[in-house]
């Protein structure tokens, strides 16, 4: 059976590695993902785990040895933080593209400038349309359990696609929850061993990744696209097997918190959204009718549930906590996300954007607090005579 | 976008590695001289065959060396690599074939 | 183990790079493949980083490989390698898979091993992952269309380096020795040497030497590129050996105890002018240039330890 400690979302990651059985780990230093890689360097010290691990060069060198180690039909794990996840940008698509379902962990950090170890979700949100699977734990207990699924989510034959697991630096990564380490035979029932369509084997000799003429280029990217897509179907599935196996239960794309009958409610990913939970409750004890809606995977991005969540709102703010300089509605990437998901009802549902815990700033209560306090605004007069808020210096 | 791109594509772009000869590629169209070999000079030593970037020469226990004409793209390295002066290249337009 | 091959009629007559691939008439870094394949044989996994060998040979989604292969980004050959080579240790180790382990050999250009390709190069030769690196030197980056690289002789022209009236001698700067950054400061590095497709038997038993060693083996090959060095298709092999017979390439390889051992003098050195004159990417250089190319060969002779008295140039 499993047993509960208190770790912090990096050990929590590493746990899970461990449980996976992964093959290949290549590592590079940089605050604060460092944290999952310490732990696992430890776990093959003292035995625990039989991996190879690796120092990479840099971000880029350790997304290549992983490339390298999937495609050789290895089970593969890397992660980064900050600019390790731009600086590592080239290998993204050509992981994707080949169909590698490696994992790499992302623990946010700020690009430089400033410099800054704080968490914000712009580094893995560079990365967003590579072909990748991605989607936002917000404890520990969740890390754990998203790089369990992920690996299983991307493995699947009818997937095959590299996965970022991300979480935020040092609200997720480095703050102690309870977190349920599951036993070893329970992750044997629900991981099947890394199989994939080709991998290097010299008894069956394939060429991987040579150069097409163009006509070729539509339905290669047309596949990427299917599986992208096809992947919706089936991290339902893998969510559900996830509970029955381990008890635990999670929405697969949106997690909603107390938006029955609510007239606005906040929509964001990642720790911060356990904030605003706390102040959704306090304002309903209040009599207030606000909720939360916490987006559980980016990508694919669930348009359909993100639509049926937020269509039953007068008025939803969406918290952005990465710096878009320059995009379109003047917030972040998920205002336009969730616009975009919302666009075909018309105006029925008003949207804000707030752009808040940029540089790794806590979005406090207070700014939770006002935030709703402008979404009823907007409820009630049904105008909205600003869009978007950089807080804390426009609300 | 021509009917050709919505075809069955192998997953990946992935293609099993060629046996003998890869036929994606067919190069003796590219050929203005064919390489003709006087095979009573020929000593085989063999530095004509292991010079072909093309592998197109072949060793043949019985006929002696073999030329590929479906890709040997008549660079002439055979030609100026052979210590004897067995291999001369001939004007492609010179052969009925 | 591989075997040395003793002599041509010993080597094999299988080919593992075989017809049917879009390089040039003539090309030395296809005919380096060539050789590479068949020294190295069939239990072998080729990694391709982009440059002329990737693009001219899988082009329109098929290769020449009768061995697995898979591409590589320009910059990291060495990375992905280091990752299939970590892959098969582990999965062996682990019983996931019943395979042998392979050779793996990157099949990089100069480019992709003495530029953007050196910081994952070095990386895993510093790490001892057990794995051959090729460098196929062509002496520019030839794909796009001939722009200069670190190896790209003094003095020859490309089209980032034109001759003209304020800079005559085309590229001014001397090239990077990669041989001797690889052969100095990775303390796991098993085996070294450098070759050239002008003496195929040297360049066979190298690679299988290179695979044989048990870590990181880095070869260096001398690959004359027609279309990028502008002389005729029928020179290549005749260049290749000019440029060992100028002293402009030296073939050697790194003993043990990491002294050069020189694997061929030749018995008289020839002026480089002879191996310059061929080519049309050095025909503007004057005769002060060619003297500067003259000291070069002579140094990296020394450098090796092979007498470097050469003959006064043919008037």
């Amino acid at each position: 059976m499993g047993e509960k400690k208190r770790i912090s979302g990096c050990v929590a990651v590493a746990n899970a590695v461990k449980l996976a059985d992964v093959d290949v780990i290549c590592s590079y230093p940089i605050r604060p993902y460092t944290g999952i890689m310490s732990e696992l360097a430890r776990m093959v010290a003292d035995g625990e785990l039989d991996a190879e691990f690796i120092h990479g060069e840099g971000e880029h060198g350790q997304l290549s040895v992983v490339y390298g180690a999937s495609a050789a039909g290895a089970r593969a794990f890397t992660g980064s933080s900050g600019v390790g996840v731009t600086y590592a940008m080239e290998v993204y698509s050509p992981i994707s593209g080949e169909r590698f379902p490696l994992q790499m962990a992302i623990a946010d950090r700020t690009l430089d400038p400033p410099g800054d170890f704080g968490s914000e979700h712009t580094d893995a949100l560079c990365c967003r349309d590579q072909g990748w699977l991605q989607g936002w734990a917000s404890t520990p207990q969740e890390a754990l359990d998203m790089t369990l699924m992920w690996y299983r989510i991307g493995e699947d034959p009818r997937v095959l696609l590299p996965q970022y697991a991300c979480q935020d630096g040092y609200f997720v990564s480095h703050i102690l929850g309870e977190v349920d380490i599951p036993a070893a035979a329970q992750v044997k029932e629900f991981l099947p061993p890394y199989k994939n369509h080709h991998t290097l084997d010299t008894r069956k000799p394939q060429i991987i990744g040579a150069q097409i003429e163009p006509v070729m280029g539509p339905p290669l990217q047309y596949q990427r696209y299917n599986a992208v897509e096809g992947s919706r179907k089936v991290i339902a599935e893998v969510h559900e097997e996830f509970a029955k196996i381990f008890g635990r239960k999670y929405a697969p794309f949106v997690e909603e918190y107390m938006t029955e009958d609510a007239d606005v409610a906040i929509f964001m990913q990642g720790g911060h959204a356990e904030t605003a939970k706390i102040v959704a409750r306090r304002l309903r004890n209040l009599g207030e009718k606000v909720g939360v809606v916490r987006l559980r995977t980016f990508r694919p991005f669930p348009t359909q549930e993100v639509r049926e969540a937020l269509s039953k709102f007068k008025a939803v703010g969406v918290v952005d906590n990465s710096a878009n300089f320059g995009i379109s509605g003047g917030a972040g990437v998920l205002l336009t996300e969730a616009r975009t998901a919302l666009y075909n009802l018309g105006d029925k549902v008003k949207t804000l954007g707030f752009v808040a815990g940029l540089g790794g700033e806590m979005i406090t209560h207070e700014e939770f607090y006002r935030m709703f306090n402008k979404l009823k605004e907007v409820a009630k007069t049904g105008k909205v005579d600003k869009e978007s808020f950089w807080l804390p210096f426009e609300l | 976008m021509s009917a050709h791109a919505t075809k069955e594509i192998p997953f990946a772009g992935t293609v099993p590695s060629p046996q003998t000869e890869n036929e994606g590629m067919i190069t003796g169209h590219w050929r203005t001289r064919r390489p003709v070999i006087d095979r009573d000079k020929c000593t085989e030593c063999l530095m004509c065959w292991i010079s072909c970037p093309d592998a197109c020469i072949t060793q043949d226990d019985n006929k002696g060396l073999q030329f590929n004409m479906k890709y040997c793209k008549g660079c002439g390295i055979c030609t100026t690599t052979c210590p004897v002066g067995a291999i001369t290249n001939v004007p492609e337009l010179d052969f009925a074939d | 183990m591989l075997e040395e091959i003793k002599s041509l009629r010993k080597a094999p007559r299988e080919e593992c790079y075989v017809p049917g691939h879009r390089t040039c008439a003539g090309c030395g870094p296809a005919l380096t493949y060539r050789q590479v394949a068949k020294a190295a044989g069939k239990n072998t996994i080729f990694i391709g980083p982009t440059g002329c060998m990737y693009v001219a040979n899988t082009s329109y989604g098929c290769g020449p490989w009768t061995v697995p292969w898979i591409h590589a980004q320009i910059t990291n050959g060495g990375a992905v390698a280091s990752g299939i080579e970590a892959a098969y240790k582990a999965i062996i180790r682990k019983k996931k898979t019943d395979a042998e382990f392979p050779a793996i050999i990157v099949m990089a250009g100069d480019g992709g091993s003495t530029d953007i390709g050196l910081q994952a190069l070095s990386a895993a030769f510093y790490r001892g992952h057990d794995i051959l690196f090729i460098c196929y030197d062509n002496e520019s980056y030839a794909n796009t269309g001939i722009q200069t690289s670190p190896t790209t002789p003094y003095g020859a022209w490309t089209t980032f380096t034109p001759a003209g009236p304020v800079v005559p001698e085309g590229k001014k700067l001397l090239p990077k020795d990669n041989p001797k950054i690889m052969a100095h400061g990775h303390p796991e590095l098993k085996y070294l040497a450098t070759a050239s497709i002008g003496y195929p038997l040297d360049l066979m038993n190298k690679v299988r030497k290179g695979i044989n060693a048990k870590g990181p083996a880095y070869l260096h090959i001398h690959a004359p590129c027609p279309k990028g060095w502008s002389f005729p298709s029928d020179k290549t092999v005749e260049l290749a050996k000019l440029a060992v017979d100028t002293g402009m390439f030296q073939l050697y390889e790194l003993t043990e105890d990491r002294q050069y051992r020189v694997t061929y003098q030749p018995k008289e050195l020839k002026p480089v002018e002879e191996y310059l004159k061929l080519q049309g990417r050095f025909a503007h250089l004057q005769p002060e240039h060619v003297a500067k190319l003259q000291n070069f060969a002579q140094g990296r002779l020394q450098e090796v330890g092979i007498e470097a008295t050469v003959p006064p140039a043919a008037e």
